[in-house]
């Protein structure tokens, strides 16, 4: 029983990030930009948190550098993607180059490290306990006492929900994707929509990678999303972009990240529960693939 | 024309992101010039840096004809760091168990790499042709399994005992590449798959096949080319090409043993490489050799000036985005341009027949 609840905290911790990520790229999805940039942005977001962090000894400082890190990212895709027409594969593919060069470049420069940070001055974000939930016996030790971004992600996610299906400005950014020359045609600049999506994707990138680091560890390592925003695109692609079923899906990949991580505990040779994440993703491509084809045939 | 166009904005693109790079260097507080110089010096200026350049371009020659064939072919294969780990350890493998005579021993342990590379590429064209997977997603998380895999294998099975951190044994001498006064001959390997890959592409029926596939996989299927097959064709060329490339750092070089971190960011470059150079083949080699002094100098360039040579990663990226950026700008503003002229050409040509007809009617 304390393993199981152990499993499903660390899965709620591990699926926060890719949930947030994968919100941020469901905006991209929608306006039909190819945005293979999340793994940049997120390591930038990941990266800077932890900077804005050791600087200010403040976490809330920390989430906000590493937002607005993922932001940057977002601007120069959209900058290029949008406005010089590059093609958004090679852009993308470029800015996550920039993103782990940056990264490690500004890593050396600053601390003259290779590898790693990890120092008690980077200060982690704190665990919140949910007053009412916490007298409820088992759900009160899965769901409550988290860092408090978790229920942040939530309510971004329920936000978001909202945005994109119950707004005038989310009907729009959704006919981008449909037929861009229809907005252009009405008076409503798709390329502002577009580029409107990526930043918001770069935010909620930088704000996941922040999670990552602030509130899943408290340190930076090099390369360390671990192709969490190829995870998350992948779960854009099985959910269909749905914020409710994107969430659902990364708590699915978080826990076999949980499971994997219990695992390795147990006397297994670590490397094998460590590939558990990335196998499970090709699996949901199959049944993500399998499900298509069933709605060709119907 | 359009040939000499792609050149010239090419290097525009080029140009722009030299020169970005010194201004970043000078703005964080290095003198820039001096950084470049030595850049070039501990690449270029002596035997030693000129040969260990060459063997940085053959590895990144091969990873980024990988990715370009896979790409130029429409075929999204993003795991050349996988194929390139699973061709080392298949080389590993080999050199450990089998000992043969040089002769036999080196071409027989680079196609057992460019064999293995091609069964690790074959998942993917597996699962995109049999299930319609996306070979991108699948082919990069296969990149992490590979990863752990050889990781495992050189922490378990292969471990040599007595080491302080995981490695594998060296592999027989037989199948070392053998330096002639510091040349590494591993280097012609790349040397003739680039002429095999020139011709595969520009004499070949599969080549031109790609080519159309490429650009319009439609029209070729329309036209009738055999699509799914030359999809799995492109991936395993590009599989066994990233695959020698890994093998190349095992038979190469000094250590031939696997350790953790030799595939180092070759399979990333690769892939900028293919972007930078718009998948040609040609083009591919260029940049390759240019990719590989940046990193080789960068090594000087931190130790004579105090840049951290992860600088080059930066300068790298923003190298691709300015001649990716300046090529497609320039052509939509040449398109703009032309578009402008003609409007202006048909205006006037309406003008002076107005102009005519009106002054016809005054008399």
């Amino acid at each position: 029983m304390g393993l199981w609840i152990e499993i499903l905290r660390s899965s709620i911790l591990a699926a926060i990030p890719i949930a947030l990520a994968s919100l941020g790229g469901a905006f991209t999805y929608y306006t039909d930009v190819f945005n293979v940039a999340l793994e940049g942005m997120m390591l930038v977001g990941a990266f800077l948190a932890v900077i804005g962090s050791y600087f200010t000894g403040s976490w809330a400082m920390g989430l906000l550098v590493g937002a607005l890190g993922g932001l940057v990212i977002g601007i120069i895709f959209a900058l290029f993607a949008v406005y010089m027409g590059a093609d958004h594969f090679v852009t993308g593919m470029a800015l996550n180059m920039f993103a782990v060069g940056g990264t490690t470049f500004t890593l050396r420069r600053l601390f003259g490290i290779k590898g790693a940070l990890v120092s008690s001055r980077i200060v982690g974000i704190p665990s919140w306990n949910i007053p009412l939930l916490s007298k409820i016996p088992v759900l009160r030790e899965v769901i409550s006492g988290h860092p408090f971004a978790v229920y942040i992600a939530l309510l971004l996610i329920a936000l978001s929900h909202y945005l994109l299906f119950r707004t005038k400005w989310g009907l729009r950014l959704r006919a981008v994707g449909e037929d861009a020359q229809v907005l252009d045609s009405l008076g409503v600049s798709s390329r502002r929509i577009k580029t409107l999506s990526i930043l918001g994707s770069g935010i909620l990138c930088g704000f996941g990678g922040a999670f990552l680091s602030l509130g899943y560890v408290a340190l930076f390592a090099e390369g360390m999303t671990g192709g969490r925003g190829w995870i998350a695109l992948s779960v854009i692609n099985v959910s269909r972009g749905r914020p409710w079923g994107l969430l659902l899906v990364s708590l699915v990949f978080g826990f076999f990240e949980g499971l994997g991580m219990s695992l390795q505990g147990m006397g297994l040779a670590p490397q094998f529960p460590q590939m558990i994440p990335y196998i499970i993703t090709i699996v949901a491509v199959y049944v993500y693939s399998r499900r298509e084809r069933r709605v060709k045939a119907a | 024309m359009r040939h000499r166009r792609v050149i010239l904005f090419s290097l525009f693109g080029v140009v722009i992101a030299v020169t970005v790079g010194l201004l970043l260097l000078w703005a964080l507080g290095y003198s820039a010039l001096e950084g470049y110089a030595y850049l070039l010096e501990y690449s270029l200026l002596s035997r030693t840096a000129l040969f260990s350049t060459l063997s940085r371009a053959a590895l990144l020659v091969l990873l980024g004809l990988s990715a370009s064939t896979a790409f130029a072919s429409g075929a999204l294969n993003l795991g050349q760091s996988g194929q390139f780990l699973i061709g080392a350890m298949a080389a590993t493998v080999f050199g450990l168990f089998v000992n043969l005579p040089a002769f036999l021993q080196i071409p027989l342990s680079l196609a057992v790499a460019a064999l293995a590379g091609m069964l690790y590429a074959s998942i993917a064209a597996f699962f995109r042709r049999r299930f319609n997977m996306n070979e991108l997603i699948v082919t990069l998380m296969l990149n992490f399994v590979a990863d752990y895999f050889t990781q495992f294998l050189i922490a378990g099975p292969l471990f040599e005992e007595g080491r302080q951190s995981p490695a594998s044994p060296a592999i027989n001498a037989s199948g070392w590449f053998p330096v002639y006064k510091g040349f590494d001959t591993g280097i012609l390997v790349a040397l003739l798959a680039f002429i095999l890959i020139y011709l595969l592409w520009n004499r070949s029926k599969t080549g031109y096949e790609w080519t159309i596939m490429g650009q319009n996989s439609i029209f070729s299927r329309i036209g009738g080319c055999p699509n799914e097959e030359n999809f799995t064709k492109a991936m395993l060329v590009s599989g066994a090409l990233a695959a020698l490339a890994g093998a190349l750092v095992i038979m190469g070089g000094i250590q031939h043993r696997f350790m953790p971190g030799i595939k180092a960011n070759y399979a990333d470059d690769g892939i900028m490489i293919a972007i930078v150079a718009n998948n040609k083949v040609v083009a591919t080699a260029i940049y390759a050799i240019m990719f590989a002094i940046m990193r080789t100098g960068a090594m000087g360039m931190e130790l004579e000036t105090g840049v951290p040579l992860e600088f080059v990663h930066v300068l790298t990226a923003i190298t691709v985005l300015f001649v990716v950026a300046s090529r497609e700008y320039s052509q939509y503003l040449i398109d703009r341009f032309s578009a402008f002229l003609r409007a202006r050409r048909i205006s006037s040509r309406i003008e002076d027949y107005a102009g005519r007809d009106s002054s016809g009617s005054m008399d």
